[in-house]
């Protein structure tokens, strides 16, 4: 007896650099899509109200959250997950970098704090720390007040301009 | 033990490279085939009967599973210490959102609207919410008297102080509501069958008191109950007691149904439905002596639990001992309860009852000493704790701690004597009023008294046939570096690598009950027994002869491959013995409280935009004394991690209640500190070591929630000149005094222009 | 999540036509969603009672910002982000630059527009007071054409607006008329980021010889809609700013505000926080004098000059020669407002050759020596514009150096960007993009870039 509102699409989208074409109803959250119909689960759900970040992903190179992001709008974009960083060596940097500092306790904030970190330093490789702050203040993380998180994105800077 | 040290060195987090790549896999990650996702229905009303239960029009009512109180099979009751706590209301209800009925369908998204379209009427009966209200038993609510717990420590002769005192201060303390708002919400799936029984995985803090509770709920033998931790996105002691609830509601669902049941709770039901901080209400009255010298007083502590009795006895008790602060009290008399409310009950939040205590303590040592007019340093030196002297449970220092000198240090650290000269200068001219202000304090590491000794924790070690050793330990990895230190601590023990240990994942079929994973006791307590489990490895090895007394690291390796080749994985478990001198007597609360305090002083300096009343906290120093740092960059995030939600704590974290309801349960309407809101922390610590403690550590998990919110508030008292007594301390409540003080201002003198 | 997909119907029409096309469909009516950072929260928390939707995010007819003599139309499928990031915006309307920052977190601010902030209509729309100080006016667009409405009466009550069920809003126009005004403007949230407005200010006036005129102020999160305080600014017009007309504004402002007790702050303070973000605004224009004062010292300095030095010394800021000759007899000339006027009617009138000479005084995007003349003061600037790019990679520099070579392979002369702000990507992706263009189109697009150029500097030397 629900009332349907629209059949499901086929929606064409590249994640991670691969063309996926998923079933979906076009009001899908962009999240929902990433997580149960292409397994990438490294995205996570903290809020649902685009006030967290913990679902970042780049969207056409854009830092977004995929939690209010309507599947439909997504068609036909390029949608990279903490999952297609893999080969990205900006990221990798940042990934070591947050070993090495501690910018990880619980983990869950990690994948959206991390593009967060990646979209900052694709815009400014040489970031001061306020910039990283601002970059990186649609990010909440509960467990490490932060000040590890800044100080592994400024050695992730760092090392890389120091390796040119 | 010949080998690399690992102890005292950063060594990189155990489960780090797969949190940094998305590959590490939370409970809403992993699905079962065949999987129902589950939903609860929860009371609209405070407090009130249940007189009838309908299934609204719009639903497809067949394609659902429905549990009710009647389907439990054993004691409709979550078990803690008391069995208060109904798992679904039967009949009556006394908080709002307290659980009722259950749903399950296989499609997620068709639950909101079926939850919606259950149709509850209620006969309501009148409600209380708060403290006061409790007190004054207009109703009564639980119990005989809305108590669930008392305490009296009493010392010396308190009623003779008073004649002596040349001053006698009293002040009333406040702290609020909190929420512990890990970022990954609530989470379970359970499976049931009849052969194997029940197995529930999620996030959780304590896989055992899952277990416990989920026994009598389903009347099933221990062995038919399974409790497997998944990784955990943050706890915080809100994961403590409250996935006994969640999980037994996914199970009686997987039970009916006959389907494994997921229920993850979203952001709004989890924080308008789980536990938060006990709020607090603490009143001091003090004997003084000229120099600054507390001869003595009495001290009336009460929190609120909320409905039902849950942890607060135990919250109660950290509360009671911290509530003489780290001072020699010659004279007191502490009076504490913990009082219900028809709100859900409050629970487990890092600090644990000791952050309200020593708010209302940090705050009235400043009073104390404007009144007395000495220093907030001075006052401290005069009245500080040291070698020998007695606690206020009569319990005696044993180590050189000199806080005198620890406060010298942070102080120095801060630039303390010289920024509060500048800010008092500068602050005349500028409508932004800069402040410095400190506070000292200590946090009992482990359970309290007897409490270690009744948990009877074991520990395991296992050598495995590649020639490594696994951890077994009930204990949890939820960001605090669990897995790390614990691997850290059994390399260090055999001499082995970092990369050769490792601990396993948290199963009751697996591992023994290394007690919970609460009161900063996993790298103190449990570290220790990991320790010792890990000799019985080596001594089962040398036993046999196939290893020497001393060994390398590759020796070992070929041991134990050897031995577990012929024999299989081999274990060895070790059992808590209380220290023989531990002397606690649960009547009179007095004796050895804790195995080992940590000691700190916390500096913090704010500005106070007086345009706007908002508080910014400019610089922070944390320094504090550990017994050992087991590894720097864990133990400095645990700090850094433990101020900034102290800082929420003090200036941005308000629940908003109505009617027992929080109204702001989202992320929006819930501020905690964002990156822009936390300053640089600057850590210091200091090691006096721990004979009780694995590698001389003490536990400081909790320590950092003690410190921030009094040192702030001192701060701003310093800024304005004007005493703030509760936090959350908002920039309205900062207006409101501010304008009440310019009233009373004004009227005492000729009309001037005011704000 | 607490919606149902499943009962949802989204679309996405390919152009606006289309789109206005099906807002005049029967039934039930289409709801438009760009960045959906406000309808996808409602629609999370089970709130969204539109069922049928229309995404409007794709529409490239929404999302030009076009930059005309005297405003600049700004489409409402801007994101914040595009706001921030342009070079007209940030030098013109700085508060509204300032407030598309505000905005949630660098994530909000890619995806919410300023359209969207409009329509949702909430009186805390970060953006929304310095549209209502700066004079917007709103071009709404149906498939009966196109009307204009000023923005101060578009909202008529709380989350009511004067937009019929048919219509889009197209473009956001603010009049570019605002260079030597003191603007100010401040947001004070729950936190310092991520927060909720509970009270916003953005206000902007002339001060001229001490007398307020042309007093803007607006206010956000105090009143059912977005306001001016406009009987605090009569008090303040034509007046001096003494001790006794600033705590009247004061006072008046806290009065005229209707602010209430919600869950995120209340009346009295909010009240009481808009008389004390008056003070400071006012606070400001009694400053002002000083520093309009020392730009027009310095501006007296140089009107003093022979004409030989004046032409030399303000040659840095354009090298055309025929422009830097037409400045210098334009003098004497009284304030920062004549002399960046006196500069756009020159530049008006400059020939092509004219415009070539002053782009070779540039150096090349990512070199340091221009192939013309030019002053040490000009290669300074030359190099502070530069400075985002210069941050730049090995690969993106020489990204760069290929593009310029293309570049001038093409047209002949050097590319010529302001660069202010611009990382090397974002002006490679410029490049591209303008080597499409035919001659005259380029030649065009050059010359306003030179224009805004000229204008950066012509501000930098009367602060020098």
């Amino acid at each position: 007896m629900t009332k349907r509102g629209a059949a499901k699409r086929d929606i064409s989208l590249t994640v991670n650099g691969e063309v996926k074409t998923v079933s979906a109803y076009p009001m899908e959250r962009l999240l929902d899509v990433l997580r149960e119909q292409l397994g990438l689960t490294g995205t996570k759900e903290g809020c649902g109200e685009g006030e967290c970040g913990a679902c970042s992903v780049f969207m056409d190179g854009a830092l977004v959250d995929s939690c209010l992001v309507p599947v439909l709008q997504a068609q036909g974009s390029s949608v990279v997950t903490i999952e297609g960083l893999a080969a990205d060596a900006r990221a990798r940097a940042v990934q070591d970098a947050f070993l090495e500092y501690g910018g990880a306790q619980c983990g869950i904030c990690t994948p959206g704090m991390i593009l967060a970190a990646v979209h900052l330093l694709n815009a400014k490789s040489a970031p001061t720390m306020d910039d990283i702050r601002e970059g990186l203040a649609g990010n909440l993380c509960r467990c490490t007040g932060y000040v590890q998180i800044l100080e592994a994105v400024a050695a992730a800077a760092a090392k890389r301009g120091a390796a040119r | 033990m010949p080998g690399p040290a690992t102890i005292g060195v950063s060594a990189p987090r155990k489960e780090g490279r797969d949190k940094v790549t998305g590959r590490a896999r939370y409970i809403d990650d992993i699905s079962l085939p065949d999987m129902l996702y589950g939903a609860t229905v929860r009371s609209r009303i405070p407090r009130g009967k249940i007189k009838k239960i309908s299934f609204g029009p719009g639903i497809n009512w067949d394609e659902f599973v429905v549990v009710t109180a009647k389907d439990i099979p054993g004691k409709n009751c979550i078990a803690l210490i008391e069995s208060d706590q109904p798992c679904l209301a039967d009949g009556v209800v006394n908080h709002p959102e307290e659980p009722i009925l259950l749903l399950a369908h296989a499609d997620r998204h068709a639950l909101p609207k079926a939850v919606a379209a259950v149709e509850i009427e209620y006969e309501p009966q009148p409600p209380i919410f708060t403290i006061e209200e409790s007190e004054q038993q207009k109703q009564i609510i639980w119990g005989a008297d809305n108590v669930f717990k008392k305490y009296l420590i009493q010392k010396g002769d308190v009623d003779e102080v008073w004649a002596n005192a040349d001053f006698i201060v009293e002040g009333e303390y406040a702290t609020g509501a909190q929420e512990q708002l890990y970022i990954e919400t609530n989470g379970i799936i359970a499976t049931y069958d009849a052969e194997h029984g029940l197995t529930v995985s999620g996030s959780l803090q304590c896989p055992y008191y899952v277990h416990k509770a989920m026994v009598p709920l389903f009347g099933l033998p221990e062995n038919k109950v399974r409790v497997v931790q998944t990784e955990t996105g943050g706890a915080f002691g809100g994961k403590e007691e409250y996935p006994s609830m969640i999980a037994g509601h996914a199970a009686l669902l997987a039970m009916k149904s006959a389907r494994p049941v997921k229920i993850i709770y979203d952001r709004l039901e989890d924080m308008v439905a789980t536990t938060k901080r006990h709020p607090s209400r603490t009143r001091h009255r003090t004997a003084v002596r000229k120099d600054g010298k507390i001869l003595g007083g009495e001290i009336d502590l009460v929190i609120d639990g909320g409905a039902y009795l849950t942890l607060s006895p135990v919250v109660l008790s950290r509360a009671t001992i911290h509530a003489g602060g780290p001072y020699e009290w010659p004279a007191v008399r502490v009076q504490a309860k913990a009082v219900a409310t028809n709100a859900p009950p409050h629970g487990a939040f890092r600090g644990f009852g000791a952050p309200q205590s020593l708010f209302a303590i940090e705050r009235h040592m400043d009073r104390i000493a404007k009144v007395v007019g000495i220093s907030p340093a001075e006052i401290r030196r005069v009245n500080f704790l040291k070698q020998g002297a007695l606690t206020i449970t009569d319990q005696t220092i044993n180590e050189n701690v000199e806080l005198g000198k620890m406060l010298d240090r942070a102080l120095e650290h801060a630039d303390y004597h010289t920024k509060k000269t500048r800010f008092a200068r500068e602050n005349e001219h500028s409508p932004i009023k800069k402040g410095i202000g400190f506070a000292a304090f200590l946090h009992g590491a482990g359970f309290t008294g007897s409490g270690e000794r009744y948990l009877a924790s074991v520990v395991g070690v296992e050598g495995t046939k590649e020639g490594r050793v696994r951890v077994l330990v009930s204990s949890t990895e939820f960001g605090q570096g669990t897995n790390t230190i614990l691997s850290q601590i059994a390399a260090e023990t055999l001499g082995l690598p970092y990369e050769d240990a490792e601990v396993a994942q948290p199963d009751t079929f697996d591992v023994p009950n290394s007690g919970p994973t609460v009161a900063s006791r996993t790298a103190m307590v449990v570290g220790k027994l990991v320790a010792s489990a890990a000799r019985g490895i080596e001594r089962t090895l040398i036993s046999v002869s196939l290893l020497g007394e001393t060994h390398t690291a590759e020796e070992f390796r070929a041991a134990c491959k050897k031995y577990a080749a012929e024999h299989g994985a081999f274990r060895s478990f070790t059992k808590y013995e209380p220290p023989a001198n531990i002397f606690w007597d649960d009547q009179k609360y007095r004796g050895e409280a804790y195995a080992a305090y940590g000691w700190a002083i916390y500096v913090a300096q704010v500005s106070v935009d007086t345009r706007s009343y908002s508080v910014t906290v400019d610089d922070f120093v944390a320094l504090q004394e550990v017994g050992r740092v087991l590894n720097p960059v864990l133990a400095r995030g645990q700090i850094i991690g433990g101020v900034a939600q102290g800082i929420g704590f003090a200036l941005y974290e308000k629940v908003e209640w109505r009617e027992g309801r929080m109204q702001n349960g989202q992320m929006t309407n819930y501020i905690m500190p964002t990156s822009a809101d936390v300053p640089e922390i600057r850590v210091f610590f200091e090691e006096l070591g721990n004979t009780h403690g694995a590698y001389g550590a003490k536990g400081i998990g909790e320590l950092p929630m003690d410190g921030p919110a009094p040192a702030i508030v001192n701060a701003i008292e310093d800024a304005l000149g004007m005493p703030f007594d509760s936090v959350p301390l908002l920039p309205e409540d900062i207006f409101e005094a501010m304008n009440s003080a310019a009233n009373r201002e004004s009227e005492a003198r000729a009309p001037a222009g005011v704000r | 999540m607490r919606s149902d997909p499943a009962e949802f119907n989204l679309v996405a029409p390919s152009d606006l036509q289309s789109a206005l096309a099906l807002m005049t469909d029967e039934g039930e009516r289409w709801m438009p969603i760009a960045g959906g950072t406000d309808l996808m929260v409602q629609y999370a928390a089970g709130a969204l009672r539109a069922r049928r939707l229309m995404s409007i995010a794709g529409l490239a007819e929404l999302r030009r910002i076009n930059v005309a003599a005297d405003e600049i139309q700004i489409g409402a499928g801007s994101t914040y982000t595009d706001l921030r990031r342009h070079e007209t915006i940030a030098h013109e309307f700085p508060m509204l630059a300032q407030a598309a920052g505000w905005v949630g977190g660098i994530a909000n601010q890619n995806r919410g527009t300023i359209g969207g902030n409009i329509v949702n209509a909430s009186p805390a729309g970060d953006s929304l007071p310095s549209l209502l100080a700066y004079g917007a006016e709103l071009i709404l667009v149906s498939l009966n054409g196109e009307r204009r409405v000023p923005y101060t009466t578009f909202h008529t009550g709380y989350k009511k607006i004067q937009l019929a069920s048919n219509e889009l809003i197209r473009a956001v126009c603010l009049p570019r008329r605002f260079i030597g005004y003191v603007q100010h403007a401040r947001k004070v949230g729950t936190r310092n980021a991520q927060a909720v407005s509970k009270i916003a200010l953005a206000a902007l006036a002339q001060v001229d010889g001490g007398i307020v005129r042309d007093v803007r102020i607006a206010l956000g999160s105090v009143a059912p809609v977005p306001m001016r305080l406009a009987e605090t600014e009569r008090i303040l017009t034509g007046n001096l700013l003494d001790d006794s007309v600033v705590a009247l504004a004061a006072k008046t402002a806290a009065s005229e505000v209707k602010p209430i007790d919600d869950i995120r702050s209340t009346a009295r303070y909010r009240a009481a926080v808009v008389g004390n973000l008056v003070v400071e605004f006012l606070e400001r224009l009694r400053a002002e004098p000083a520093a309009t004062e020392a730009r027009n010292e310095a501006l007296a300095r140089w009107n003093a000059l022979s004409a030989d030095a004046a032409e030399g010394e303000i040659l840095a800021c354009c090298g055309s020669r025929a422009w830097a000759r037409a400045m210098a007899a334009r003098r004497p000339l009284a304030d920062e407002s004549a002399l960046v006027g006196a500069s756009d009617e020159i530049c008006a009138g400059l020939r092509d050759a004219d415009w070539l000479e002053a782009f070779r005084a540039h150096p090349r995007v990512g070199e340091k020596k221009a192939e013309g003349s030019a002053s040490q003061q000009s290669a300074a600037w030359s190099a502070q514009e530069q400075s985002s790019a210069a941050a730049a990679g090995a690969e993106s520099k020489a990204a760069l150096a290929e593009g310029n070579r293309e570049y001038e392979r093409r047209f002949g002369r050097i590319f010529i960007v302001c660069a202010a702000g611009k990382t090397s990507g974002e002006i490679l992706a410029i490049l591209q993009k303008r080597l499409q263009n035919d001659d005259r189109s380029e030649l065009r697009e050059a010359v306003e870039q030179q224009r805004q150029i000229m204008q950066l500097r012509l501000r930098k030397w009367l602060r020098a």
